[in-house]
């Protein structure tokens, strides 16, 4: 991205670079629409292969993605935030599945079972594959080149305006909500008490959160008005992600390979 | 089909508009910090979605939730990219009914004429035998939540200790807004949070069990295990600690935003599309300041809108 | 040309009292016109009924007439007045789209809406970044501006629209000196390069002695003082209308308070 900003010269105006941002590398060049049907694609293969080896599969499939397209280690880093809910899932599962009856040791009063450890791969896997699915998708299509698709796919300004705003507005949120519990706790807060105070503690966070959301939204809507955001007709696209032959044959890939799977999975060939 | 796209665009104001995203932020916001900061079983996480749907409609509620989980899980601004995007259904559905709320008036504030009070005893006892009948039938019958073995005596006990704890929450909050507000309307708003919260609960089960074997990686996964070590199935493990935090959770909720929608003004709430319904006529006429600035939803909360 | 305010009164929706009016006002192309007054004396309602917003986008009764180029203010639909009368606020958080990733895309935002064919829409980001002075800012991320940055953002991007008449409500009230000189300057440019109308509510007087043409200061809704810029700030009842005079006005009456001479030298300096 161009830090500085070239006046465009005698060859009629143009966007700049850092507007139109192409990305590079094979898949995430790839168009939006693609990538979310892989992954569609993904998430149905893990879910409808029983066993782990479905999933299991989809996740091989995506690390090797993930690494064309020079993302691996942001998809480990996605993938190590749900290893608390991995954690409980096998161990829940390993110990507790009911009418299990398999056991692999006994420990005292617990007895690990097999067909908990089974199940507990399975679901964590399939949690895995999912979460890994949407996660690469998102890390190769940033939500302003979803959205610009969107758009060329007939997403009025508004839905792109709810969504991008919002994805915004995230950050900012957070450090306001920082702000506001550093004050509250200078006022005596309980973060840590017991329970009772704590849920009273949540009225001085959320109030302020929505006052100010809402004390702004009158000059807001103004300000959109005046941009012309309620103009009638449709709105000039500044990005448009290409759509190239590579993308249809995907998609209709991707759309047969689900349609094949659900096929397989109904008419009880697989699992 | 033109009275639709009317009631379709009625909805969507420029200011609904405007106050979605930031909805949408204040829930990823409010939902992350209440599960990391404050530690709370509850998750918060429709403060936005309840807030849009009483003010704006259905409509701008529904995508409001279903967007907020959307948007958590593709594109988190915040920790961990939680698994959150398929509870975008429920999102959606608690989302909708806030509207339905807004539009039948719940929300409105209400004073202790003898009309209310009769119309709030018949909405507990509704909501309240709603709430025991399922209960009653989700810790009692397993033929519609899946298959396992059950044990009449306990489960119809655990059913029964489970209503006694969610209504036991509903009369401390109703007592309290009624001790703060003097505000029958508090009733009917709390009602529709129980309400929603059951519906929330029943609705998320079978997306919990199925995605998640009924997990979430938080500290309700305790009571899951317990059913669980109990004989449940997956399903009616899910739906019984469902039961119990999402109607606390809901009802929790709601009280915030009833309280919150009652300390904005008349004005500011009227230009909302469910603004009429908003605004009782039992409200006190405005104070009228001598030149109002505009923009300010001046809360009679004293608190700093920044 | 002009827009034309005649015995205009305007009452807020809900409120049982006029908060601004009767009022005439004349706001011609190339002049600019300075609102000073103490707190709630209705210059931020002025602004909305001047640009239309009052009634039209936030509801309200206003009797008299307001005339924009001789069209009926409350005749016209949001995205025309948005084309004709541009409106600028104070706080330029609120005034940023916070759905573009740079600068560009946030100042093209306006003629995106209007469906402009993308060559005009580059032309006129240009233009207007040029105009406010920040097109070095082009690539930037629009959250992570200084205030006085996004203020000047928040300008262009009212100016991508090309309006005849700016509309601005205390524009520089949250900016420091810095920024506040940077807005003032660019107000001038805009003026002189674009020969639009102006209309500038300011508490800062000495912006107003730097700037405007003419000066009106409002008590109550109404006007108390107006005439040539000069005049009505060095006038002697200012101070009883809550308005401070400029640090100049002020020098040369302390001055002159303690039988110093005041001469044309000290005048200047002071500038």
């Amino acid at each position: 991205m161009a830090l500085s900003s070239p006046r465009p010269l005698a060859a009629g105006p143009v966007l700049p670079d850092y507007v139109t941002r192409k990305p590079s590398g094979f898949y995430r060049s790839l168009n939006p629409a693609t990538k979310l049907a892989v992954a569609v694609l993904e998430v149905v293969a893990a879910f409808t292969i029983p066993g782990w080896s479905g999933p299991g599969l989809v996740l091989a499939v995506l690390v090797v993605v993930a690494a064309a397209s020079r993302t691996l280690r942001s998809l480990i880093v996605i993938g190590f935030a749900a290893l608390p809910l991995v954690a409980s899932i096998l161990v829940v599962n390993l110990f507790l599945l009911p009418g299990a009856s398999d056991p692999i040791a006994r420990i005292g009063p617990l007895a690990p079972t097999w067909s908990g450890l089974w199940f507990g791969l399975m679901t964590a896997a399939r949690l895995l594959a999912f979460s890994s699915a949407v996660a690469l998708a998102y890390l190769t299509t940033p939500v302003d080149d979803l959205l610009a698709d969107f758009s060329r796919r007939g997403l009025g300004r508004r839905g792109v305006f709810v969504v991008g705003a919002a994805v915004q507005m995230v950050p900012r949120t957070i450090e306001r909500a920082g702000e506001i519990m550093d004050a509250q706790r200078a006022r005596g807060m309980d973060t840590e008490g017991r329970i009772w105070r704590r849920v009273r503690g949540l009225v001085p966070l959320a109030a302020p959160m929505v006052f100010g959301a809402l004390s702004e939204v009158e000059e807001r809507a103004m300000a959109l008005e005046s941009r012309g955001f309620t103009a009638p007709g449709r709105q000039t696209l500044l990005r448009v992600p290409p759509d190239r032959l590579i993308d249809r044959v995907l998609r209709w890939l991707a759309a047969a390979g689900v349609v094949a799977i659900a096929a397989l999975r109904i008419t009880g060939k697989v699992g | 089909m033109g009275l639709l796209r009317r009631w379709v665009a009625r909805q969507f104001t420029t200011r609904v508009i405007v106050l979605m995203p930031v909805a949408i932020a204040i829930n990823i916001v409010l939902g992350y910090t209440v599960q990391s900061g404050l530690k709370l079983p509850i998750y918060v996480d429709s403060i936005g979605t309840i807030l849009v749907g009483v003010l704006g409609g259905p409509l701008p509620g529904m995508f409001t939730g279903a967007l907020s989980n959307l948007i958590w899980q593709y594109a988190p601004g915040i920790g961990s990219g939680s698994q959150i995007g398929p509870f975008a259904i429920t999102a959606a559905v608690i989302g909708l009914l806030a509207g339905v709320w807004g539009q039948l008036g719940l929300f409105r504030p209400r004073r202790g004429h003898a009309l209310n009070i009769v119309a709030a005893v018949v909405a507990v006892v509704l909501i309240g035998a709603m709430a025991l009948y399922t209960y009653g039938r989700a810790f009692s019958s397993p033929d519609q939540f899946a298959n396992a073995t059950f044990k009449s005596a306990s489960a119809f006990d655990q059913s029964r200790f489970f209503f006694l704890v969610v209504m036991a929450v509903f009369v401390v909050l109703v007592g309290w807004a009624l001790v703060l507000r003097r505000d029958i309307g508090a009733v009917f708003a709390i009602s529709a949070g129980l309400f929603t919260g059951i519906v929330a609960a029943v609705v998320s089960a079978p997306i919990y069990a199925f995605f998640y074997g009924g997990l979430s990686g938080s500290g309700t996964d305790a009571i899951v295990a317990a059913f669980r070590s109990g004989g449940d199935s997956l399903y009616q493990a899910t739906l019984k600690q469902g039961l119990l935090s999402d109607p606390i959770d809901k009802m929790i909720t709601t009280f915030v935003v009833f309280f919150l929608v009652g300390s904005l003004s008349r004005r500011f709430v009227a230009r909302f599309p469910n603004g009429e319904k908003l605004v009782g006529p039992e409200a006190e006429p405005e104070a009228v300041p001598p030149a109002d600035p505009p923009a300010e939803p001046e809360p009679k909360a004293a608190s700093d809108a920044g | 040309m002009a827009i034309e305010l005649a015995s205009a009164r305007y009452r807020y929706a809900g409120s049982a009292s006029a908060a601004l009016g009767p009022i005439d006002l004349r706001v011609e192309e190339g002049r600019v016109v300075g609102v000073a007054g103490a707190n709630e004396s209705g210059k931020s309602t002025l602004c909305l009924v001047a640009a239309g917003l009052a009634p039209g986008v936030i509801g309200g009764k206003r009797d008299g007439s307001v005339r924009i180029d001789g069209a009926d203010a409350a005749a016209l639909k949001p995205h025309e007045l948005a084309q004709r009368c541009g409106i600028l606020f104070q706080h330029a958080a609120t005034q940023l789209s916070h759905s573009t990733a740079t600068v560009f895309e946030e100042v093209a935002f306006g003629p995106c809406n209007l469906g402009l064919r993308i060559p005009e829409v580059v032309e006129r980001v240009w233009a207007a970044l040029r105009a406010a002075g920040v097109e070095a800012l082009a690539a930037r991320d629009p959250g992570r501006l200084s205030g006085g940055q996004a203020q000047l953002v928040a300008l262009a991007s009212v100016l991508a629209m090309r309006p005849k008449y700016l509309i601005l409500d205390e524009p520089t009230s949250e900016l420091d000196p810095a920024g506040t000189t940077l807005v003032a300057d660019a107000l001038t440019r805009v003026a002189a390069e674009t020969g639009a109308g102006i209309l500038l509510i300011e508490h800062k007087t000495d912006v107003l002695a730097r700037i405007a043409d003419e000066v009106i200061v409002l008590e109550r809704g109404a006007v108390a003082l107006s005439g040539p810029a000069a005049a009505v700030l060095a006038d002697p009842r200012l101070s009883d209308l809550g308005v401070e005079p400029p640090a100049a006005v002020r020098l040369e009456r302390a001055v002159r308070a303690a039988a110093i001479e005041w001469s044309a030298a000290l005048a200047e300096a002071v500038r």
